[in-house]
């Protein structure tokens, strides 16, 4: 893949946003079933650094022996996150806080708008770098 | 691949969801009073409205679904009024099994929840907007 979007620091903020976008669709399933009987709560697994790094590794050590483990083969997983200890489970079999879930999405919200603003400035160093300020 | 807009489509049932549920109480506490006309008729029955986790392929996640609505079993209320036409022989007559305080209790979840759902809608399309804004610079 060719382009601008091809830049690791930028395919890292892409791949942060949509992993937001993921989380709030999650999120938006927990706020929807909150009085769903049975429904029990659930949460994207952190994004970290390593598996951002691992699936963004665009150098990649060379394997010239089957002992070596090539790094580009380790890929980022993405999942749900296992249920944690929920602060309530309603006699219904529901485990949904609102408060918990409101918190979340505030925090999904300003998470985003970092990676936004992010993306933002990244693209305002390239046009430094190509005299367009 | 999910987006933003069946996050959007996920809250919006939410809000449906508690919108019919709004309408059962409205209906139960309309009928609090609907006692038959004669000894043998059946007062009004309360109603619940009953909510499932359904797999929503178009949104592409669980979204809620109101359910059938179904009948309260408890036993009806009954007071002594030997004037009703409703009245059995002993004088009582069969009122509805509907207790106003639950309903309040239960609007005011409806409420909530409403609430929730649409604050998720408000931040979704934030996000949704914080995206295009990258076009902007």
């Amino acid at each position: 893949m060719a382009g601008i979007g091809s830049l690791p620091l930028l395919q890292a903020l892409t791949e942060k946003m949509r992993w937001h976008q993921s989380r709030q669709q999650v999120l938006a399933e927990n706020i929807a079933n909150a009085d769903t009987p049975g429904f029990m709560e659930r949460d994207l697994n952190p994004l970290t650094f390593d598996e951002q790094v691992k699936s963004l590794a665009q150098v990649t050590v060379s394997t010239t022996s089957p002992n070596h483990i090539s790094v580009s083969s380790i890929n980022g997983t993405e999942g749900f996150g296992s249920e944690k200890s929920a602060f309530e489970v309603t006699p219904s079999g529901n485990s949904v806080s609102l408060e918990d879930e409101m918190m979340k999405v505030a925090g999904n919200d300003m998470d985003y708008q970092t990676v936004t603003a992010l993306y933002t400035r990244s693209m305002a160093i390239l046009r430094t770098a190509l005299g367009r300020s | 691949m999910p987006d933003f807009l069946s996050s959007l489509k996920i809250a919006a049932t939410g809000l449906h969801a508690q919108n019919a549920r709004m309408r059962v109480i409205a209906e139960n506490l309309a009928n609090a009073d609907s006692a038959g006309k004669t000894p043998t008729d059946r007062p009004y029955q309360r109603r619940i409205p009953t909510f499932k986790a359904v797999m929503d392929a178009d949104a592409g996640g669980e979204v809620v679904k109101v359910g059938k609505i179904a009948l309260d079993q408890s036993a009806f209320q009954e007071r002594y009024e030997p004037g009703h036409p409703a009245a059995d022989k002993n004088g009582y007559v069969k009122y509805p099994n509907v207790d106003p305080l639950i309903e309040a209790m239960d609007m005011r979840e409806a409420q909530r929840t409403y609430e929730a759902n649409l604050n998720v809608i408000t931040v979704t399309r934030q996000m949704l907007g914080r995206t295009l804004d990258i076009l902007k610079s």
